[in-house]
């Protein structure tokens, strides 16, 4: 991992764990319009980033296409998210939970990939995902009690956050094949 | 390569092709030099930083990734480990940025595989194992380049290793893994090699690190999807292009002699080796992580005579002992002249392409500036 990559991870870890606490603190309309708009930006630059690099460069590599997918799903995900600016709060709560178990099951999924081709570490990404998906799950289970869904929520998105922020801080394996 | 054949197998090449035994020393000693000569170690010896022809791990982690920091990445890379094979290759519809990284595939028979020789030619014996060193290096890096690229250098699952059966070849898919604390397991085909970074110019995307140290075996045979080849697939069968190595060094190195009048591509001196073909063949073949016991006990057979280990701070005291003035004709102040030679040269024809991934370099970039020229180069072909 870069130094710029460490900074990125650690502020994108600082602002979700900001989220978590803005949301058990003071769970009113214009928290949810402050998240949804930060997730939306957010998100847009994400997938504009992967469209952009995949037209300029990574459509002549093997595999790019995923890249392409990766950038129109991000994208769209980042347009619907703004567009739910004047939904109740239930139900702009059930799609950030659905997001986060979504978020989880992709990380459980890329740790079965690693695990398959490569044997490299793959527990703890697996174990995080699965996390993630858990609370996911109990935040629906409790989701006619918005204040409690709402904490479980927040709980998932700390959680992610100091893992964030602790992954920006380990040392990664650097492997230099010369 | 390893220290195998950048060392011993290097030794043998040179003495097949006409030098003595301590010509061949020092010759292998400073093909194998490249690999340890990092601006880390500069520094300790108090050389010039800009003769670095390698990057420590550590060097590595802390390098930038900004334009500024790929061309010193690629300066260092692209000169003595990945030597392009086509500054001026084509490839359609695609951008300018693209191509500047295509264009630095590395890959043997090309054009500055030819000047890196003639480069060579009247120059110290330390020039003539830099030039072996990227010479070989061509045929075991090649299909990869020197430039940190995720849409050249990356690899996916599609990796299988060739076993020969009486007719044809066994496949067997190529496990990685990320560690290095252990070594490659050949029984298994569990490899190690480097993270998979989305990033396009993270570190980790230099070279072959997404094909870990296969290309640095000369015994395996593996067939793969390389991230640049339109889905086609690359066999690349390494006894075989090691073989070519070899006779290919003993070929430069009889022009660089003055035995023969030219260097030409596509040429190997597969007479030289007619003795010991089978013992080489068997060298090469022999699954094992290094060869160099093999080589060694050839290479002491040829000569007859001991040939002794690479210790790496074999000439170091006589460079920080001497003068300013008298440094640049010591053994290392010898390398460090040859490689500044050879990486000004490298450079100079990456620039000189029209592709800025490594740079202009400093004793072309005073004079351009001082004439005006403009390098209008793109249109050479």
């Amino acid at each position: 991992m870069t130094l710029f990559q460490r900074i990125k991870r650690f502020f994108i870890g600082l602002i979700m764990l900001v989220v978590a606490i803005v949301f058990i603190v003071d769970p009113s309309d214009e928290a949810y319009k402050f998240v949804i708009a930060v997730l939306s930006l957010g998100l847009a630059a994400k997938g504009i980033k992967d469209i952009f690099f995949y037209f300029t460069m990574a459509r002549h590599m093997v595999g790019g296409k995923t890249i392409l997918i990766q950038g129109v799903i991000v994208l769209d995900f980042a347009l619907l998210t703004g567009s739910l600016s004047d939904v109740p709060k239930i139900y702009i709560l059930l799609y950030l939970i659905v997001i986060h178990a979504f978020s989880g099951v992709v990380e459980v999924l890329r740790a079965m990939e690693a695990k398959r081709a490569v044997e490299g570490p793959w527990k703890m990404k697996f174990s995080h995902g699965v996390i993630n998906f858990l609370l996911a799950i109990s935040c629906l289970v409790f989701i006619r009690q918005t204040h409690t869904a709402l904490i479980i929520y927040s709980i998932g998105l700390a959680y992610s956050a100091l893992m964030r922020i602790g992954g920006a801080f380990r040392r990664t394996a650097f492997i230099l094949i010369k | 390569m390893q220290e195998d054949f950048h060392y011993y197998a290097t030794y043998c090449a040179a003495y097949i092709s006409g030098y003595s035994h301590d010509e061949s020393l020092d010759i292998a000693y400073s093909a194998q030099f490249v690999d340890q000569c990092s601006r880390t170690l500069l520094a300790k010896i108090k050389g010039p930083l800009d003769a670095a022809t390698t990057q420590l791990q550590l060097e590595l982690m802390d390098a930038r990734t900004d334009p500024i920091g790929l061309q010193d990445i690629t300066r260092i890379w692209s000169a003595f480990h990945f030597l392009p094979k086509d500054l001026y290759a084509k490839k359609e519809h695609c951008n300018r940025h693209y191509l500047n990284k295509y264009r630095l595939i590395c890959g043997p028979n090309g054009d500055l595989v030819e000047k890196t020789v003639e480069l060579a030619k009247g120059r110290p014996l330390q020039s003539v194992g830099i030039a072996m060193h990227v010479l070989a290096d061509t045929w075991a890096h090649s299909n990869f380049a020197g430039t940190p690229s995720l849409v050249i250098n990356n690899t996916n699952y599609e990796f299988y290793e060739l076993f020969p059966v009486e007719d044809g070849f066994r496949e067997k898919q190529i496990k990685f893994r990320h560690k290095t604390s252990v070594p490659d397991d050949l029984d298994n085909s569990i490899y190690t090699n480097s993270l998979y970074q989305s990033n396009e110019n993270s570190i980790m995307n230099l070279g072959h690190g997404r094909a870990g140290h296969l290309p640095d075996y000369s015994f395996v045979r593996y067939r793969y999807l390389p991230a640049w080849g339109d889905y086609e697939e690359i066999i690349k069968d390494n006894p075989s292009d090691y073989h070519k190595a070899f006779t290919q060094m003993i070929y430069a190195m009889k022009y660089i002699r003055g035995v023969n009048d030219s260097f030409e591509k596509n040429t190997y001196d597969t007479d030289a080796i007619e003795p010991w073909r089978d013992r080489i063949k068997n060298i090469i073949e022999k699954r094992q992580l290094l060869a160099c016991d093999d080589w060694k006990a050839f290479g002491e057979e040829l000569s007859g005579q001991e040939i002794e280990d690479f210790v790496i701070d074999k000439y170091f005291d006589e460079y920080k002992k001497s003068g300013k003035k008298e440094k640049d004709e010591t053994f290392i102040g010898k390398f460090i002249r040859g490689a500044m030679a050879h990486k000004g040269m490298v450079i100079d024809e990456i620039s000189k392409s029209g592709n800025i991934l490594a740079g202009i370099a400093k004793q072309f970039f005073w004079v351009k500036l001082l004439e005006g020229k403009k390098n209008d180069v793109v249109s050479k072909d």
